[in-house]
């Protein structure tokens, strides 16, 4: 699973970085209770600004992209739970 | 605890980057009367019970980030009220600096002790055991505690079984480490200001973001836009602040884009500072003054000096970094006009004072000019760049954590004089801060050198910051090591005059 946390100025201005330790936190939860969940990886990687807000104007920020799909407003709530959704066992 | 407040946050940083759009593009600030509805735009309230009580408070925030007084709800104002005095680019900030939004106060009940459905009625019933006076009885449906009676000793909360009564604080008040929060006629916060040493812990506490600090953003972009001189210095916890991709340097080169004619770290002003405090300390200690406190923090300063009056003169004279950095700054281009940018409220104050004043022009926070960045269109990690900063040592560079200072001066004294001994005591927040002035008055830290700092880790836990303190403490750490210099003496920037 790969997840990519914008860090554009209006992303930081948002909340970015709050974003990011928040999943990297669930990442340790996710790693300490392994049985539970599938083994998908979640790889997190910060990127620079993906220019959505530049296009698209304010109102956006912060963005997210988890394996290629687009959140815009992404907040912890939202995204935590997208990335949850992916790591239950069939 | 900051970090989550997520709503008040943005709010907040959104109205940064307004009021600095605002100035870069000479905006009619008459265009603030309707700035609230761009901010929160439609017909239904999202925060709280009124969409028209959620603009009030934006508009509060607009004008106490443009420098104005907060306004009183009893009296007809607009919000550009008295925005004459405030639109020329020099203003000082009008006191007080640190502000209650009265409408947006929920007025909180003060600190209680309270059952909650928890409670089971049990046949034990320890909590009305344990009462010294008498306060908690069975009720129909679980323990009552009689407020009247009560006083807050919490024996019930400790003998409960089951977890069900809860201590109850009032946010603001228990953040604040000088007892400055008082209530007003309808129970609402109030700042007494003879207490208060603007720390700003309230200021990013209250769940209801009802405090609030004035800012300069206005004024420092209009300075940028109008004048050549304009010089930044920025703290030592700069690092890793504007996002987990920008580099120190981007940062550095950032801010020159913003019309910055130079930036300087203040870890610099922290290589001065050490020099002056070893070099005190070695002096003083203990045939003029018992113990040395540490002069880097404003808050701590001004705490000590509200609060401990006759040890105030224990303080170190030094000037804190922020001056220094400036003094040095001033030494080429007497000329220059100076911006700190911290993660600090209370230099904002600091910069007023009589003797500093003259060397700081303006403060801006972190997360005000990560505003200025965003109006600017700025994109730090961007920014192509391959220069590196070297204004500081290991030791200075070392100030943004809690016990860095002290570590800072201990180890420039033992260089200077390599027999001495030197016990350190560090306290950051200011309820320890105010704990370890007790124990130094009663004699008990007499020899000793004590670092106060007012945050909770240090400076990298600022109410002006935007990443989490954790991550800036690796990021200092890391960016310690970059530096050519291992201490003050090393750093040949400084006069050698000082460095002997």
């Amino acid at each position: 699973m790969k997840i990519k946390v914008c860090m554009g100025s209006n992303c930081t201005l948002l909340g970015a970085m709050n974003l990011l330790d928040q999943i990297e936190d669930l990442k340790g939860i996710l790693e300490s209770n392994d049985e539970k969940y599938n083994d998908e990886k979640l790889e997190i990687e910060p990127v620079t600004c993906m220019g959505y807000c530049k296009k698209m104007g304010t109102g956006i920020s912060p963005v997210v992209m988890l394996d290629g799909d687009i959140i815009f407003n992404a907040t912890g709530q939202i995204v935590m739970e997208k990335i949850m959704d992916k790591k239950i066992k069939d | 605890m900051k970090e989550s407040y997520v709503d008040l946050v943005n709010i907040r940083r959104k109205v940064f980057a307004l009021i600095a759009k605002m100035a870069y593009e000479d905006a009619d600030l008459n265009e603030l009367e309707k700035a609230s509805y761009d901010l929160i735009p439609g017909e239904i309230a999202t925060y709280r019970e009124s969409i028209f009580r959620e603009r009030a408070i934006i508009e509060e925030r607009l004008r106490l980030t443009m420098g104005l007084d907060a306004r009183h709800m009893n009296e007809f104002t607009r919000v550009t009220d008295g925005i004459d005095e405030i639109n020329v680019n020099e203003i000082k900030i009008n006191l007080p600096l640190v502000n209650v939004i009265t409408f947006a106060c929920e007025a909180c009940p003060t600190r209680a002790f309270q059952v909650t459905d928890n409670c089971r009625k049990c046949l034990a019933h320890p909590c009305t055991n344990v009462c010294p006076v008498n306060a908690v009885s069975i009720g129909k449906d679980r323990a009552i505690i009689d407020k009247e009676k009560c006083i807050k000793c919490g024996k019930c909360k400790e003998a409960c079984p089951y977890s069900a009564i809860v201590e109850f604080h009032r946010p603001c008040a228990f953040v604040c480490g000088v007892n400055a929060i008082e209530s007003d006629y309808l129970g609402r916060a109030k700042i007494n200001e003879e207490k208060c040493v603007s720390c700003g812990r309230c200021v990013i506490q209250c769940p209801y973001g009802a405090i609030a600090d004035k800012s300069q953003i206005y004024q420092v972009v209009k300075g940028l836009k109008n004048k050549e001189n304009m010089y930044a210095i920025i703290a030592p916890s700069f690092i890793g602040q504007f996002g987990v991709l920008a580099s120190p340097i981007q940062i550095v080169e950032g801010i020159k884009q913003l019309g910055f004619k130079d930036v300087v770290e203040v870890s610099l002003g922290a290589d001065i500072t050490t020099l002056h405090e070893a070099k005190e300390f070695i002096e003083k200690v203990p045939e003029e003054m018992p113990f040395m406190g540490t002069s880097c923090c404003n808050s701590w300063a001004l705490m000590v000096e509200k609060m401990f009056p006759e040890q105030y003169e224990y303080i170190s004279d030094s000037s804190s970094p922020m001056v220094e950095t400036a003094k040095y700054i001033k030494k080429k281009d007497p000329d220059a006009i100076i911006t700190f940018i911290g993660p600090c409220i209370s230099k904002k104050l600091e910069a007023l004072r009589e003797d500093v004043k003259d060397y700081v022009q303006f403060v801006l926070t972190f997360e005000e000019l990560m505003g200025i960045f965003v109006a600017k269109d700025i994109e730090l990690s961007e920014i192509e760049v391959d220069k590196e900063i070297q204004d500081a040592s290991t030791l200075g560079r070392g100030y943004a954590v809690a016990g860095g200072v002290a570590e800072a001066v201990k180890k420039t004294a033992q260089l200077l004089d390599p027999l001495r001994e030197i016990n350190v005591e560090c306290a950051s927040d200011l309820h320890d801060c105010v704990r370890l002035m007790r124990l130094a008055k009663a004699g008990k830290k007499n020899n000793y050198l004590l670092e106060g700092m007012a945050c909770p880790g240090g400076c990298i836990a600022g109410p002006g910051t935007l990443a989490s303190a954790d991550r800036v403490k690796k990021s200092v750490m890391e960016f310690k090591n970059q530096s050519v210099y291992k201490n003050p003496l090393e750093n040949d920037i400084i006069d050698d005059e000082l460095r002997h």
